[in-house]
């Protein structure tokens, strides 16, 4: 069974703890061709620790596709079912433009830096 | 020697890749290379590279249903009318179906898809289908350099 803490196919979260916080760092262009592998390990690990926050941290996502925009989607409708809330940070100009255009700006709580998120 | 700045940039591109979604960010990064190199701003590569992404991925999803293996042969052509227009064409042989001609849901960013089609819609000047007689579709992208 794969773990989810750990890094597969170069993209998929390194997780770890900062208090009732989880902070997620996604690593390279997410595409039809790795989304599900970043889908697999995000919801597997929701599922399993049911944190209160997640924070995505994006730095190092210089790109993204309409499929790992979905991946996020999942997530978030995944964390509001056990109250939860997922912070963005670090976007991208392309990541910011694709959640802009796709109306996720503002339905995602989007800051500046995962500092931010953990305050 | 010809100084790099002076090079004429390439007029058309053409490859032919397989229906793999592991294709997809070199067909894009071609795109986006040509537009570049075409004298397009930075937003306007990453916003026709995205288009190109979306669309590859619909035929892989749709026309051919998940299969890898299958032909999506794509073309890139500068013309100079408008101001200078990128022409994109990507021709598969899939299940034929126009993906107007399916019914419209309002979007909704909380439901599945959609994104892909708001991201043609707003980021490309035209899209246009053209079934095609030996099976398949042409899918034709337009942008010009220049958007008001």
């Amino acid at each position: 069974m794969p773990d989810s803490s750990k890094d597969i196919n170069g993209v998929v979260p390194s997780i770890r703890h900062a208090g009732d916080a989880v902070v997620a760092t996604l690593r390279g262009e997410i595409d039809l061709h790795n989304s599900p592998n970043v889908r697999n390990a995000l919801l597997k690990f929701l599922d399993e620790n049911k944190p209160k926050k997640l924070v995505l941290n994006l730095a190092a996502v210089p790109y993204m596709d309409s499929s790992a925009i979905a991946v996020l989607v999942e997530a978030l409708q995944r964390m509001r079912k056990t109250g939860g809330k997922i912070y963005l940070t670090n976007l991208q100009p392309r990541v910011k433009g694709l959640l802009e255009i796709a109306r996720l700006d503002s339905i995602f709580i989007v800051v500046p830096t995962e500092e931010d998120a953990l305050k | 020697m010809t100084p790099a700045n002076t090079t004429t940039p390439p007029r058309r591109l053409e490859l032919t890749v397989t229906s793999a979604p592991s294709n997809l960010a070199t067909v894009r990064k071609a795109i986006e290379s040509f537009a570049d190199a075409n004298r397009f701003d930075t937003k306007g590569v990453a916003e026709i590279g995205l288009c190109v992404n979306e669309a590859i991925a619909n035929i892989i999803r749709h026309a051919y249903r998940g299969n890898e293996n299958r032909p999506v042969h794509v073309t890139a052509q500068m013309e100079d009318r408008d101001g200078g227009r990128i022409v994109i064409t990507l021709r598969d042989w899939g299940v034929g179906i126009d993906p107007n001609s399916l019914p419209r849901r309002a979007y909704d960013p909380l439901e599945p898809g959609g994104v892909g089609l708001i991201c043609l819609q707003q980021w490309m000047d035209t899209v246009t289908y053209t079934p095609q007689a030996d099976g398949g579709m042409l899918t034709t992208m337009t942008r010009r350099r220049m958007r008001r």
